[in-house]
């Protein structure tokens, strides 16, 4: 007897339909095989489904049963055919039928309940892609699996549960997305930008970075609060809208990033991998490609802090995403392709010690550890980065007493406004072009869409001089104050507005 | 290229101030082009090794208005305080002169090659008692120092600590008999309590480029234009200026103080930077004073 049942199978972020079919002999010896490319996980699969089985209460049929996963050319990964092969294997021996048009989806535990499976959301897509109406998960994923609208997402506890309703002798309602109740106004910031103190400018580098979406670098002592400022970054970048979240969400589910009962990101994520990170996971990799931390951080912050920490090989890796927002890994089986728009903060110390500048203490380092340091700290990653800020460690006793005065520093909710404003002037800017904000802009965009004035022309050239620009850093310049004048909604680039760009340019210290 | 000899001290065109110590080099190795008026008025300039932004734009101030003066600027071509002074001399279009700690044929520190080789171009000297590419040691330091105290008639202590070799030259150049000026600094800085205490033991306060070029029977020729006196572009920002002309500050800070954002205090400050009316060092803005007062 053979029973087919329509299950999924991921490579990266796309899917493809895998039949898994069930046969039971009623000849030849009880053995019980996985065949199609199963790895490791899917191999294993056999004993979970065994023992859920008996101890759901069923008798396992002593007979010889084969399990094929097709197309048999295609790797398989994942516990989640657990459920399409106990389903398989139940509709024979419990005598029911698997309707039609019906996905199955979850990975069983020995007791025969069903686990959180990463994936929950890729697989939802996928069924709706292929107009199947019913998808069967587990409980814990339905919650993911029902930000899909339009296809009916059954949560399973127990195997007992899914025989009983396929016997009609109980009924199992299919979820409804807890996610439409919550709205996309209520996210909580984490770090707000009124509960830092002092700092002014590199807050004003981080709004600048949010509206334009450029890339920064903050130098400053230890304890200076370059960790703080940049997590309160994705608090005043604009929200994400439906398509956004779903980007970030499908990501999260196929790295199983998303907790039990999880549903649909509605925050901007915020990824801080430490420096003893390997490229693959920075980037992503693996023999079945896994998204890396850049990928985490789609649509978010991706901080490293003690940039110049990181090994060389591992901060390279870094520059294609940065330029492109995706990366394809390409290995021999398979090559995925993974998004990675993110703002990049990296974070350093300005010298071996930390302390040279600092007003409080004294820098032990020489000369050359200093400028061997500063080496480490440049090359082809740092061209990507337009802003540069110092983060000096803040002075309470000054701060306190300036602050007497002057009004408590501006809410991360008060800033989005701005830059979300900036935002919207940019995407009606490049309208007709494939970037959205003004830090994708490469040379071509820059010359048709950027018109200088003599007088600001004058006072860049004059900057370039005094300050030795390189032709690159005259280029970032123009980007930032295009930026900043989009902040201040002006459709022209004043002096003004190029005279605070440079503020942010790179190598001073 | 780079020509390399060596005067006895017999010779008529060994430096006469070297001359009259207790224990001058028997003979004295110099690279580049010998010239003995090199020598006839000098200033030796010393510091520490780790200057702050104050005793850089300080250097850069003093050294600029005495070399522009035509006085020979003598140090030791260490990192810090000395480099600044040979780089000073050099932009100034005067002369300097580098007495090396090591070898006269070799670069100490190796990475402020490029600077060697255009003092050596601008018709200045390295000079050293010793020979060959001998390394530097813990001896020859102090030892060097000797000879930039006895080399001027006066020695400018910018920056100091409570034990540093600035103060050993400084020993040697009252030994010597020598003029001593030391720039006072903030007495929370480290670098500055060896000067605070050469000013307390006698030494001559510095606090404009006057007070050394009267020594030298001069005056400073430039008169800076002052800060204020140009009203037209820079009145919106006059009040950076004003702020600064109390101490030097960061941006933060100087926005609190004038209670404007940020973003505007930026702006106003980059124009005032690239009219050179502020300099940066260090994190902080200083107001520019040019040579006139430090």
């Amino acid at each position: 007897m053979l029973i087919k049942v329509t299950s999924v199978s991921f490579s990266g972020l796309s899917t493809i339909k895998i039949d898994v079919e069930v046969n039971i002999a009623e000849r030849g010896l009880p053995t019980f095989d996985i065949i199609g490319l199963p790895n490791k996980a899917v191999a294993e699969s056999k004993e979970r489904v065994r023992t859920a089985l008996i101890n759901t209460g069923i008798s396992f049929p002593m007979r010889k049963i084969t399990v094929n996963l097709a197309p048999g050319d295609v790797p398989k990964d994942g516990a989640f055919y657990d459920l399409p092969i106990a389903a398989g294997i139940l509709s024979e021996t419990e005598c029911f039928e698997i309707p039609g048009s019906t996905l199955f989806f979850g990975e069983l535990s020995l007791d025969g309940s069903l686990r959180h499976t990463k994936g929950a959301l890729l697989a939802a897509l996928f069924a709706k892609e292929q107009k199947i109406k019913k998808i069967f998960v587990p409980d814990e994923s339905a919650n993911e699996a029902t930000v899909v609208g339009g296809i009916e997402v059954y949560p399973v506890k127990t195997l007992r549960q899914l025989i009983s309703y396929f016997k009609s002798e109980t009924a199992i309602f299919p979820a409804h997305s807890e996610s439409s109740t919550e709205k996309r106004e209520h996210i909580r910031v984490e770090f707000d930008m009124s509960e830092i103190m002092g700092q002014e400018q590199a807050k004003r580098a981080l709004e600048i970075a949010a509206a334009g979406g450029h890339n920064l670098l903050m130098t400053g002592s230890p304890g200076a609060g370059k960790t703080m400022l940049a997590r309160a970054l994705p608090g005043i970048l604009p929200l994400l809208n439906d398509e956004e979240s779903l980007e970030v969400t499908k990501i999260y589910s196929s790295s199983g990033n998303i907790p039990p009962g999880g549903s649909l990101i509605r925050s901007r994520p915020f990824r801080s991998p430490h420096h003893i990170i390997s490229q693959a996971g920075l980037v992503g990799g693996g023999s079945h490609p896994q998204p890396g931390e850049i990928s985490l951080a789609h649509r978010g912050v991706l901080f490293l802090d003690e940039f110049n920490e990181f090994p060389r090989s591992v901060i390279e890796a870094l520059r294609q995403p940065v330029e492109d927002g995706r990366l394809t890994i390409s290995r021999s089986l398979e090559r995925v392709t993974y998004p990675s728009r993110f703002i990049l903060v990296a974070a350093a110390n300005p010298c071996p010690c930390g302390y040279l500048n600092d007003s409080t203490k004294e820098c032990t380092c020489t000369r050359k550890e200093i400028s061997r340091y500063r080496k480490k700290l440049s090359g082809p990653i740092l061209d990507r980065i337009d802003l540069h800020v110092e983060v000096p460690v803040v002075d309470i006793k000054k701060l306190a007493e300036s602050l007497k005065g002057p009004p408590r520093p501006e809410s991360s909710e008060k800033i989005r406004e701005r830059i979300t404003s900036a935002r919207e002037i940019q995407k009606k800017r490049f309208s007709g072009e494939e970037i959205h904000t003004n830090s994708e802009m490469k040379n071509r965009l820059i010359r048709k869409y950027i018109k200088l004035d003599n007088e600001s022309r004058a006072l860049l050239l004059h900057a370039s001089k005094s300050f030795s620009l390189s032709a690159r850093s005259y280029l970032k310049i123009i980007k930032i104050s295009r930026t900043i004048a989009d902040l201040a909604e002006s459709e022209k680039i004043k002096t003004e507005h190029i005279a605070e760009a440079l503020q942010y340019r790179p190598g001073i210290a | 290229m780079m020509k390399a000899g060596c005067i006895d001290i017999k010779s008529s065109e060994y430096p006469p101030l070297l001359k009259m110590i207790s224990d001058p080099p028997e003979k004295l190795y110099f690279r580049g082009n010998w010239d003995p008026g090199i020598f006839t008025e000098t200033l030796s300039v010393v510091g520490s090794r780790k200057n702050t932004g104050y005793g850089q734009i300080i250097t850069e101030n003093l050294v600029s208005a005495v070399s522009v003066s035509g006085i020979t600027v003598v140090s030791g071509f260490m990192y810090g305080t000395d480099a600044a002074a040979h780089q000073t001399a050099v932009d100034s279009g005067g002369k300097t002169v580098a007495v090396m700690p090591c070898g006269i044929m070799r670069i100490h520190p190796e990475h402020q090659e490029s600077l060697y080789r255009k003092m050596l171009l601008k018709n200045s000297i390295a000079i050293s008692e010793y020979e060959g590419d001998m390394q530097p040691a813990r001896w020859t330091f102090p030892r060097r120092n000797r000879i930039i105290a006895a080399l001027s008639p006066a020695l400018l202590v910018i920056e100091a600590g409570i034990k540093s070799g600035a103060l050993i030259t400084a020993n040697y150049a009252k030994k010597y008999e020598r003029r001593i000026f030391a720039v006072p600094g903030p007495l929370t800085s480290s670098v500055s309590l060896g000067t605070a205490d050469l000013i307390k033991k006698g030494a001559y306060i510095v606090t404009c480029a006057d007070d050394i070029l009267g020594f030298y029977g001069r005056f400073y020729p430039f008169t800076n234009p002052d800060a204020f006196s140009e009203k037209d572009e820079y009145s919106k920002s006059d009040y950076v200026l004003k702020i600064l002309s109390e101490e030097a500050l960061s941006i933060d800070e100087i926005a609190r103080k004038a209670l404007k954002p940020v973003s505007e205090t930026g702006s106003d400050i980059t124009k005032l930077l690239i009219g050179n009316k502020v300099i940066q060092k260090g994190g902080l803005y200083y107001l520019n004073r040019g040579g006139k007062r430090c």
